[in-house]
């Protein structure tokens, strides 16, 4: 029985001690970890009320069809840009609301706006209602790790999609089936230009007079965006070797991955389309190796090798010890999960496990700060409430810098303690405390009873008598909210 | 179109004696007047289109090897606002080229940091620390400037700096006290509560501490701001916020600003296109810190730059790829502009590097270490030993202020 390993169990590798959790795993905090790194046999009810992959995918294109851009796919990037500047006396009016003319803007928010909220609160209650919160981390972890962003405005209602239907299907599987299905989705493809990406000697580029017109001009070469992302962010690490001229030969080699429009897809998808017309031909080096497979193997070839690369299994394994460990990773922890991930051909259970086997992330000191919505996950968990709608959840969110689905750019939201804990972010934490708090003025409850049940012998004493010492219950709360103890793990 | 050799003047017989020596001279004499003086990094993440926001349409090879980005000259619809004859702003830009007029604009064309890949991750981190290579230093420029500032600067200043964003920058990280400030929904805690936790932190944790307590001081500061809204908006709201901390004679007298959104690698072209909306906000951001820093504004300079360029040529998807070289902006009262710094490598295929980048002829960190040492008077040995260690070969532009 150790209740300072439970503690460790559920907040250094969960979401946060639920009253009750540390009681239940204090048998076996290593095993009750060990038991959850079984892939899913069924999504939580929370996500599967989300629609699937192929009807999301076609919501763009159906939004600029509803505002009258039909046939005019091509100016998805105009009737976004239009939708931010809605207020120049350039931007049109295109739809009416009760007689109203509605702005491209807010068009834009009213189509997409519910179901983008959906998909954060389904996202947020699965962590809160989870029996499996080592999972729901490393599902975090991985959909951190390809990074799909609503920053690019074409891939709103698909990025929450992605993190299910790609990233938890392949959580505990092998990582080459998640870069393989991270490379085959519609986020990803969009969201770093590959769709529209074509070969510089392929039939395309010969003949553009097989696009339709408004594809013409968008659809005019390669386009390296996913290439170098997919070498620099998803696999091999920066500066690990590779050169501009391996980028330019991946991205030639996965040239024609792309997407299906809504109108020639088959029903229930899929949406991945290999455009055989789009694809570079010929055999490609990469890395020094040669591609001679054509068509869509080759590229399933080239990221199968990238996937199983020794570079790759040291940049993962420094980026999974960053993230449960400290952000100095210890090299002993590193070493030994990049040899779990390459022994056993990159399965996520045995690399997983070898973190789980790590001493190093056993160590009673937190070394690492809740990112905002790990901190507000763990909030709901330990006090079994508020229930936050999808909206709140945006706009709380946001204000702590981390708007749900909408990282700042490819490489994800960052790990480390000095981009969490700036003076705004730690104001913004003590406002949400604050203002939480204050509603359960008039609640029956004993704040240091709940600090105990999600601490357990992480509670410092000094933290304690302050929130005994409070001048309300309302007032403990809070200070256990905001305590380094709550906000660390 | 000044020729960067011209503008550098004594760089020959400079060179010739210890680096910083001689540089040295005439800010140890301003030193003691630079209290006055406030400094803005705008930091353009993505990779700015340099050769869109400042086309150089004089360049005979400009039409071709921008087909399909390259902006019509000046006078025809949409096309370029002229500067030299040899550059234009991006029309987007009218009021920055209003400045550029008013002799408060310099723009800086073929220029780069020492970064010569293509990740922005990289590439923004290079920028950030200063260092010579990716990740050799954990905190910012910006920051360890600022403990060399002189006395006159830092007496009665809690923060040296502030940057306008939720989570803290890497450029404005390290061991001098900063701040850092953003717009917010949610009801303040009361000041009881503020001081206990407060209490909690000083006997539990001093990082929490500290960003508490700097964070409570910048919200007394920001009382009243208005939250912002989205996209230009926002870039708006955050650089009228930053006039306000700067405006604060006991404020803050670095402020540092992020703007998101540069990576252009499709649609970027025509009126609706990303990169016109982006240099749309920049223009209404900048004249928002002019209006708000008022009779500041003579004193001020502002630094807008990005972590490398953009491909020469257009990509396959009516946008650019990850290049090199690019341009770079210095504005404000302070500054001696209406002129344009470069020493141009030209458009042709030979002239390009990599093959397919703008070749970078100038050193960013000519322009930082210039803005530091003539503008904010810091110590030029400070700035080589330990703002930039390793970057004695970029050496500080001369003459880009108005007094020095």
């Amino acid at each position: 029985m150790s209740l300072e390993l439970a503690a460790i169990a559920a907040n250094r590798f969960g979401l946060g001690a639920r009253p009750g959790d540390l009681a239940a795993i204090a048998g076996d905090p290593r095993g009750w970890l060990l038991a959850q790194l079984r892939p899913e046999t069924g999504l939580p009810a929370t996500l599967r009320a989300l629609p699937s992959t192929a009807q999301a995918a076609g919501e763009f294109t159906r939004w600029l069809t509803s505002i009258g851009l039909t046939g005019k796919a091509g100016k998805a990037g105009e009737a976004v840009a239009l939708s931010r500047d809605a207020r120049k006396p350039d931007a049109m009016a295109v739809t009416t609301d009760g007689g109203q003319p509605l702005s491209v803007e807010k068009s834009y928010v009213r189509y997409f706006w519910p179901a983008y909220a959906a998909g954060v609160e389904a996202r947020f209650q699965t962590g809160v209602a989870s029996e499996r919160p080592f999972f729901e981390r490393l599902s975090r972890f991985w959909a951190n790790h390809f990074t799909v962003s609503a920053a690019k405005a074409d891939i709103i209602a698909l990025t929450p999609l992605f993190e299910r239907d790609v990233v938890r299907a392949h959580v505990c599987g092998r990582f080459e089936d998640m870069l393989l299905a991270s490379c085959h989705h519609p986020a990803m493809l969009i969201y770093l230009d590959n769709y529209l990406s074509i070969g510089p000697r392929s039939f395309l580029a010969g003949h553009p007079g097989f696009l339709p017109p408004y594809l013409r001009e968008r659809m005019k070469g390669l386009n390296e965006n996913l290439g170098r992302e997919i070498l620099e962010l998803h696999t091999l690490g920066v500066r690990s070797g590779y050169t501009q001229a391996d980028v330019t030969t991946l991205s030639k080699i996965i040239t024609g991955w792309s997407v299906h429009g809504p109108r020639d897809m088959p029903p229930g998808g899929p949406v991945f389309h290999f455009i055989n017309a789009a694809h570079e031909p010929g055999a490609q080096t990469l890395l020094g190796r040669i591609y001679e497979a054509q068509g869509e193997e080759q590229g399933v070839s080239a990221l199968t090798d990238l996937a199983r690369h020794p570079a790759t299994a040291r940049h993962l394994a420094t980026k999974l010890a960053r993230s449960f460990i400290a952000d100095d990773p210890p090299p002993a922890a590193v070493d030994r999960i990049a040899a779990a991930f390459q022994r056993s051909g990159g399965d996520l259970v045995q690399t997983a496990t070898a973190l789980v086997e790590s001493p190093e992330a056993w160590t009673p000191r937190p070394a690492k700060i809740k990112p905002p919505e790990d901190y507000l996950l763990s909030t709901v968990r330990a006090l079994g409430g508020p229930p936050l709608s999808g909206l709140q959840l945006i706009a709380l969110l946001d204000r702590m810098g981390q708007r749900p689905f909408w990282a700042p750019g490819p490489d994800g939201w960052p790990d480390v303690e000095d981009s969490w804990i700036g003076a705004d972010a730690v104001w913004k934490r003590v406002e949400w405390a604050s203002t939480l708090a204050g509603g359960y003025a008039a609640a029956n409850i004993d704040p240091a009873r709940i600090a105990d049940a999600a601490l357990g012998p992480q509670l410092g004493e000094t933290t304690r008598q302050a929130i005994r010492g409070a001048d309300s219950p309302a007032q403990g709360l809070a200070l256990f909210l905001v305590s380094a103890e709550f906000q660390r793990r | 179109m000044i020729d960067r050799r011209q503008c550098l003047g004594g760089l020959g017989l400079a060179g010739l004696t210890a680096a910083g020596a001689l540089a040295g001279l005439p800010s140890v004499a301003f030193a003691a007047a630079e209290t006055d003086h406030r400094l803005v990094v705008v930091l353009l993440r993505g990779a700015m289109d340099g050769l869109s926001a400042a086309p150089p349409f004089g360049d005979p090879d400009y039409e071709r090897a921008r087909t399909g980005l390259a902006l019509p000259p000046p006078g025809a619809a949409g096309g370029a606002l002229d500067l030299d004859g040899h550059f234009g702003l991006n029309p987007a830009l009218a009021r920055l080229h209003a400045r550029y007029g008013r002799g408060e604009l310099a723009v800086f064309h073929a220029i780069a940091s020492p970064y010569r890949d293509r990740s922005h991750f990289d590439g923004q981190n290079l920028l950030e620390t200063g260092s010579t290579r990716p990740y050799g230093l954990a905190d910012g420029w910006l920051n360890r400037a600022l403990e060399g500032l002189p006395g006159s600067a830092r007496e009665g200043r809690k923060e040296l700096g502030v940057a306008l964003a939720p989570a803290m920058p890497l450029m404005l990280r390290g061991p001098a006290a900063v701040t850092s400030w953003s717009p917010s929904v949610l009801p303040g805690p009361s000041p009881d509560l503020v001081a206990r936790v407060k209490r909690l932190y000083a006997q539990t944790d001093p990082k929490l501490l500290a960003a508490l307590t700097s964070a409570a001081e910048a919200n007394a500061a920001a009382s009243g701001m208005a939250p912002g809204g989205a996209g230009g908006d926002a870039f708006v709201a955050l650089m009228t916020a930053a006039a306000r901390f700067l405006a604060d004679p006991d404020g803050p007298c670095v402020a540092m600003v992020d703007s998101a959104g540069w990576d252009t690698h499709a649609n970027q072209v025509g009126p609706y296109g990303v990169l016109h909306r982006n240099l749309l906000a920049l223009d209404a951001g900048l004249e928002a810190l002019a209006a708000g820093l008022g009779p500041r504004w003579p004193q001020t300079a502002v630094l807008v730059m990005t972590e490398f360029g953009r491909t020469v040529a257009m990509n396959g998807t009516a946008g650019s790829d990850h290049g090199t070289a690019g341009a770079a902006f210095l504005v404000g009262g302070a500054v001696a502009g209406g002129r344009v710094v470069a020493d141009w490598p030209g458009l042709k295929p030979a002239g390009l590097y990599a093959g397919r980048d703008l070749a970078p002829t100038a050193d960013l960190r000519s322009l930082l270490k210039a803005a530091l040492r003539d503008h904010m008077g810091v110590d030029p040995g400070h700035i080589e030993r330990t703002v930039f260690p390793g970057g004695g070969e970029a050496r500080a532009f001369d003459a880009l202020f108005r007094r020095a």
